[in-house]
């Protein structure tokens, strides 16, 4: 016997070692039967699918273990090199956009304080109508420290997890769209699920035609909208939103764009749509974990509401006092204005691309109010406001011929030989037109 | 053949190595295999832990040893995903035992021969993976073989490298 075990023990500790994982293995993927009840197929599909047995997620505490300390250090000492750069060594232009970074805050501050009255009576008709609708209320940065090291299987690793709030089936997202869901926590790491990997799935629709799918990736590692039936609508380019039936992503995020579209190489008569992904999945530093999708603000952000609301209050106030006040004047007085001016050609027009955004604060609304421009005259006569000046002298040279202005209306360029007529020169005053009386 | 072939006494003794490069290497492979795809992207064509597996393997020429490296090493993989464990763990443990096994019979200092098994114990890892996938868990998972290529490809560029390096911490009699 112990001859036996000699000589063929290195085949043995093969075996051994094989049937020890082949077993490990048909623990882990039991199946539920088909002739159990439905509840204790969940229970099998929960203990086996969804959560990790006890010893299987013990070796995966031990992998992460082992591996996220050293990736931690790794990506602080990167991190840490190129924070040494960035913020000591390489500050060309700093200034410059630093000051350029204070006007958006300002901007942004006028605009929050401007919309937060419309969100909250928004809010308040969602709630009488029972709108269901959830709201990204809170939420937490982590940085992606590593990968699963495998191209089956599009996982990354975060450096924040349970003792930060982290739990299993958070939505995990950047700016730019979705990335993936939380699988599992870990006390300070946690697995994320990427929304390309073969074996997750997001509920997802097509922003236009409004079709609806499951989301998954492929072998090449692309997100795609599998089991929808052949669809000629569907064209590149097309936005795809999360659709919010999954219980895990908020609905409207977005997920990406239509790529192509493929046909089921299975079934004839479905297709798949390839997506690409709004978030770069390939190379990701930060990304932000849904922790909360309750209706309340959190204390950073009510704070940042209050400081908006403090700072810029009385000049939204201001802003829209004035535009009331605007509005006002062109009801009783249409022909100061005319309707087919395009708002944009005149930068002084409230709402204007090129009118300043901000105000100063103290300026009283009346200030404020905008200069009333004489409608341009098709047919100027001597009698019209800026139009053709009185016949000079004889002895004087001709003047040149009248150009048009910016705002449409004939004067005459000076001549240098020539005086300009008193009463269309630039140092007159310019008679005030009132209303149609005078553009007939 | 004699190229082929250990002649020499010197060829036959089985490599050693300072402690610390047992435990470190493995875990520097784990480590770096997580985390280079975070620079690399899809395009990290390697298998930095069947790699060391293979090298030790080729080196100690111990089939028990190459053959429980190869299941931790792999089981660890495993560990790293979300997949069951045991499918890397598998392929390891299999490429671990055919290694020593394989070392025992030829010259493993030469090059391209170390090159030329690098590439096929790869692909067989890949192989034997994506039969624990499909046909032992029944998973309806694709593959993409030109990627496994590519990774057997990158698997023995990158040991023509290593090895030569791993060579030097050797314990020399």
């Amino acid at each position: 016997m112990e001859s036996i075990f000699g000589r063929y023990r290195n085949l043995i500790v093969l075996v051994a070692a094989l049937l020890v994982q082949v077993i490990g293995l048909a623990v882990q993927v039991r199946k539920p039967v088909a002739s159990l009840p439905a509840s204790a197929q969940m229970a099998i599909r929960n203990e086996s699918g969804g959560q990790d047995a006890q010893s299987v997620r013990l070796i995966r505490l031990w992998a992460a273990d082992l591996v996220t300390p050293a990736e931690r250090i790794i990506h602080g000492t990167t991190e840490g090199a190129a924070n040494l750069w960035n913020g000591y060594l390489d500050l060309r232009h700093t200034r410059e956009q630093n000051r350029e970074l204070q006007q958006t805050v300002d901007r942004l501050r006028l605009e929050q304080a401007s919309l937060l009255e419309d969100a909250r009576q928004g809010q308040r008709l969602q709630a009488l109508n029972k709108f269901q609708e959830s709201y990204i209320y809170k939420t937490i940065s982590a940085q992606v420290i590593g990968t699963s090291g495998s191209t089956q299987s599009d996982v990354i690793y975060l450096d924040k997890g349970a003792a930060d709030g982290l739990k299993p089936d958070m939505a995990v997202i950047t700016g730019d769209g979705i990335v993936g869901k939380v699988r599992d926590v870990f006390d300070h790491s946690a697995q994320v699920l990427m929304i390309n990997d073969q074996t997750s799935g997001a509920g997802v629709v097509l922003e236009t035609t409004r079709i609806r799918g499951i989301l998954r990736g492929n072998a090449a590692g692309q997100p795609q909208v599998i089991n929808i039936l052949n669809d000629s609508r569907i064209q590149p380019g097309e936005h795809v939103l999360t659709a919010g039936g999954d219980q895990i992503f908020p609905r409207g995020l977005p997920v990406g764009v239509v790529e192509k579209v493929v046909r089921d190489t299975e079934r004839g008569s479905f297709i798949n749509v390839i997506v690409k992904p709004a978030a770069n999945l390939q190379h990701l530093d930060e990304v932000l974990v849904i922790t909360a999708l309750d209706a309340q603000l959190s204390p950073e952000q009510q704070a940042d509401v209050n400081l908006s609301e403090q700072l810029k209050g009385a000049e939204v106030a201001a802003e829209a006092e004035r535009k009331r006040s605007a509005a006002e004047m062109a009801e009783r007085l249409p022909g100061l204005t005319d309707p087919n001016t395009p708002a944009a050609a005149n930068p002084n027009t409230p709402g204007a691309p090129g009118a300043s955004g901000a105000t100063p604060a103290g300026v009283t609304p009346a200030a404020l109010l905008p200069v009333p421009k004489p409608i341009p005259v098709k047919h100027p006569d001597r009698y019209s406001p800026g139009g053709v000046a009185e016949a000079p002298p004889a002895s004087a040279p001709p003047a040149e011929p009248p150009v048009a202005s910016p705002i449409g209306r004939t004067t005459p360029k000076p001549s240098s030989a020539a005086k300009p007529a008193p009463k269309a020169g630039a140092g007159a005053k310019p008679p005030v037109k009132r209303g149609r009386d005078l553009s007939q | 053949m004699t190229v082929l072939t250990p002649d020499y006494r010197r060829e036959l003794e089985i490599r050693k190595y300072p402690y610390p490069v047992y435990v470190l290497v493995p875990l520097a492979a784990l480590v770096l295999q997580a985390w280079l795809p975070r620079l690399l992207g899809r395009f990290a064509y390697m298998d930095l832990p069947l790699l060391v597996t293979i090298y030790f393997a080729l080196g100690r020429r111990n089939p028990i040893h190459g053959t429980l490296l190869g299941a931790g090493l792999g089981m660890m993989q495993d560990g790293l995903t979300q997949g069951a464990i045991g499918i890397h763990g598998i392929a390891n443990t299999v490429c671990g035992f055919l290694s020593a096994s394989i070392g025992i019979r030829v010259v493993v200092e030469n090059h391209t021969i170390r090159t030329v098994l690098t590439f096929g114990f790869s692909l067989l890892a890949s192989s034997i993976a994506y039969f624990v996938t499909k046909g032992l868990l029944g998973l309806h998972l694709d593959w993409n073989w030109l990627d496994e290529l590519l990774k057997a490809a990158g698997n023995s560029l990158i040991g023509l490298g290593l090895f030569p390096l791993l060579d030097r911490t050797q314990v020399r009699d």
